[in-house]
């Protein structure tokens, strides 16, 4: 039992320095931004899929945007992925199919597997051009951001590309500001990290894009996944392809105002990764792919964020048992130390990141939220840790993955 | 002391530490200081005109002004809506008559004349100027900004601090540093010894005028539905060698003098061009590179952290305009770009080698 218990204080461990690392390196390291300056050049046709289910909120406000970029409009096609809306998605997209002739190509699918990648699946067949860029229905895209994300396609390394996601109804409550500091940290650090030190920027599956030759190569999107980008990432990297990161190509979001559609989200978002971890996990470690030795290693660690959570709920167990089983781990003064040092550097690293990068944001007072975020990290854990006893359950009894939509709150665009 | 006022005093002081930190967390919550979305720049998506579109909405409020001094041949002076002192010159020869007592003074005021306007030397302009003429600058003058709907010339060692654009041909001659954006919507010329960061024109050339030939015709476009190539190591094209296809290489590439590359070249080391090479679509490395005499390259050209272009480079063509880009650019003289030439944190030109 005390050898589990080193294990998964080792492996906490390791996280924690990477944290840090990430940190010092956005604070203080070379910063990638290699693609962000081409602003002129013979700009590709691209074709941007939009992800709808049920998205009369939102749908208008996307399409409107897309249709004000600056993009060459002959080489910018449209693609609104109507995935069998009840509601009127299908009206509305078609009302702008008639105002912008020709810049729009609806795909009404009305029948088939749900989720979207198994939407995106059947979209390609409306897909024709090299590169594919790809948003949910919530997101408000700015002008310059279609050429930003294209830009990075000119290198014939990079699959994929990822923009970042900034919460546009962070002032909503408690929650949505919270979420606010954890997108903060996830993306002007964590992402921008990765880039920096050519590691794994993770592909999010919205404010993306990717390559349609590389994603032939991998064999197209995969439906019988939860996460379609985290799936996608990792196809791409073992195949010998660079997913990379743009962290100046930002856009707006809606992000979960209750904490029910919260669990909800990171439930999913955590039974996807599980399912990426035990689908790649051994081969990118150990076997014969392109992905340098820090891609392998950063990959299984970003592999294996979702199930460090039901790991250290294994810990605390295992300590609280230790303890009282009259156990001295490392004859006891060595453990207090390691306890006491972890308390004071361990448990901070989460804070310092968050904290870096809401200051690298530029913002000041929003900071002083940051105890908070124990709150989240709590139903973080839980939920997380939920999700993986229940994937684990669902394997063993069969049950299928079930896919919930995230509840929209911005009022109908009029 | 009484044992249960003691563990009274304990509980008390642990959830008075407990909740310390809280404080401000809910001042902040409670006054949403600080809660509004994290202002994504969407306005002006990096565009390098947009200081110069700027300035020209402002001074439209000159525009009477402009035009009485350019027809009466005389001054005006004034003050912007928002307090800015104005001087309105009508003629050319009036320059001489800029507040300006002493050499080496500072112009405090907004500089605008429809005429041509010739100012002079050593001097430092703290606020921006519209020529509506052409605009040619004396020697060692330091300037904020410059609007010109002609030609704009700035004298040997004249330094920008923030943005120039020129309708017609803007021109640095030698030693000029340019902090800002400089654009011009026909050509961009910058004599030897002239540093820049961020340059945008139908045409960008290095050094004194020459006659040359648009090659961005010669080559043809190239073949569609590239293979990708990719190596782990080291990789060479060997001279005059043709590689078709897109390429990548994890570490070194030296492309041979001669050679023609019919797709994107992405080097993760150093990338070394040698002379007379033509890349038909882009150029990246992930460190430093250096282009030879006389290449020509079609598509973006990216270094992430150093890029010597040598004489004779073309990149990008009249039809094609692209973008070059490196934090350390060196250029020759004698190269030419078309498009955008971006150094994010110096440029240079040199003499030819």
């Amino acid at each position: 039992m005390i050898y589990v218990l080193y294990s998964i204080v080792s492996i906490i461990c390791v996280y924690t320095a990477r944290h840090y690392w990430f940190t010092l390196n956005r604070l203080f390291g070379f910063q990638r931004h290699p693609y962000i300056d081409i602003d002129t050049a013979d700009w590709p046709r691209v074709t941007v899929l939009v992800a709808a289910h049920n998205e009369e909120k939102v749908i208008a406000n996307i399409l409107g945007a897309l249709m004000t970029v600056k993009y060459p409009g002959d080489r910018m096609l449209v693609v609104p992925v109507n995935d069998r809306s009840t509601d009127r998605t299908r009206e509305i997209i078609d009302e702008f199919v008639k105002r912008f002739p020709g810049r729009i190509r609806p795909f009404h699918r009305v029948t088939g597997k749900g989720g979207k990648a198994a939407a995106l699946k059947d979209a390609m067949e409306m897909v024709e051009t090299e590169v594919i860029l790809i948003f949910d229905a919530d997101y408000i895209p700015g002008s310059g951001l279609i050429k930003q994300l294209t830009a990075p396609f000119f290198d014939p390394e990079v699959g994929g590309v990822m923009g970042r996601v900034v919460p546009m109804n962070c002032g909503a409550n408690l929650l949505t500001r919270l979420l606010d500091l954890e997108r903060s940290g996830g993306y002007q650090v964590d992402q921008q990290a990765r880039m920096n030190l050519h590691l794994v920027p993770q592909h999010g599956g919205t404010v993306a894009g990717v390559r349609l030759s590389a994603l032939r190569e991998i064999g197209g999107w995969n439906d019988r996944t939860l996460t379609e980008d985290t799936d996608l990432t990792y196809r791409l990297l073992l195949r010998g392809w660079k997913t990379v990161y743009q962290n100046r190509s930002e856009c707006y979001e809606e992000v979960p105002e209750t904490w029910q559609v919260r669990i909800k989200q990171i439930m999913r978002w955590a039974k996807g990764h599980n399912q990426a971890m035990v689908t790649y996990g051994l081969q990118l470690l150990f076997g014969q792919h392109r992905a340098t030795l820090r891609e392998r290693l950063d990959g299984a660690l970003l592999l294996g964020v979702y199930i460090m959570a039901p790991f250290t709920m294994v810990g605390w167990v295992l300590a609280l048992t230790v303890f009282y089983q009259g156990v001295a781990p490392l004859h006891g003064v060595l453990a207090i130390l390691g306890v006491t040092a972890y308390a004071t550097v361990g448990n901070m690293a989460a804070f310092f990141e968050i904290a870096a990068a809401v200051r690298l944001d530029g913002n000041c007072k929003r900071i002083r939220l940051l105890p908070f975020l124990i709150l989240g990290f709590t139903v973080s854990i839980f939920a997380v840790s939920w999700a993986a006893f229940s994937q684990v359950k669902d394997a063993l009894t069969g049950a299928e993955f079930h896919w919930d939509k995230t509840e929209r709150y911005r009022k109908p665009a009029s | 002391m009484n044992p249960y006022l003691a563990v009274a005093a304990l509980v008390v002081l642990c959830v008075v530490v407990f909740l310390l930190p809280l404080i401000p967390a809910l001042v902040e919550l409670e006054r949403e200081e600080d809660g509004l979305a994290l202002k994504v720049i969407q306005e002006h998506a990096g565009e390098i005109r947009y200081f110069a579109d700027g300035f020209r909405n402002y001074i439209k409020a000159l525009e009477p002004t402009l035009q009485e001094c350019l027809v009466s041949g005389g001054t005006a002076k004034g003050r912007m809506p928002d307090g800015a002192e104005y001087l309105v010159l009508g003629r050319r020869e009036e320059a001489p008559l800029l507040p300006l007592e002493q050499h080496d003074e500072i112009c405090p005021v907004v500089l605008a004349t429809r005429a041509d306007l010739v100012l002079p030397s050593a001097t430092t302009f703290s606020r921006d100027i519209y020529a509506g003429g052409g605009f040619i600058g004396g020697i060692e003058n330091c300037y904020r900004a410059i609007l010109g709907d002609k030609d704009v010339r700035l004298g040997r060692g004249s330094r920008v601090m923030r943005w120039v654009h020129a309708v017609g041909e803007f021109r640095a001659d030698e030693g000029c540093q340019l902090y800002g954006r400089i654009s011009s919507d026909s050509a961009i010329r910058l004599h030897t010894g002239c540093s820049f960061l961020r340059l945008n024109a139908p045409r960008i050339e290095t050094g004194p005028a020459t006659r040359t030939e648009d090659q961005g015709k010669r080559t043809s476009s190239r073949p569609l539905n590239l293979p990708r190539m990719l190596y782990d190591h080291d990789f060479q094209i060997g001279a005059g060698n043709e590689f078709v296809g897109d390429l990548v290489v994890r570490g070194r590439l030296r492309v041979g003098a001669g050679a023609r590359v019919w797709g994107n070249v992405k080097s993760g080391g150093e990338l070394i061009i040698e002379r007379d090479v033509l890349v038909s679509g882009t150029l990246i490395s992930a460190t430093r590179m250096h282009i030879g005499l006389g290449c020509t390259i079609r598509g973006p050209v990216i270094a992430e952290r150093e890029l010597e272009m040598e004489a004779g480079t073309r990149c990008g063509s009249p039809e094609c305009p692209t973008t070059v880009s490196a934090p350390n650019i060196t250029s020759a003289e004698g190269v030419a770009v078309f498009g955008t030439l971006w150094a994010r944190e110096h440029g240079q030109v040199v003499k030819k080698a």
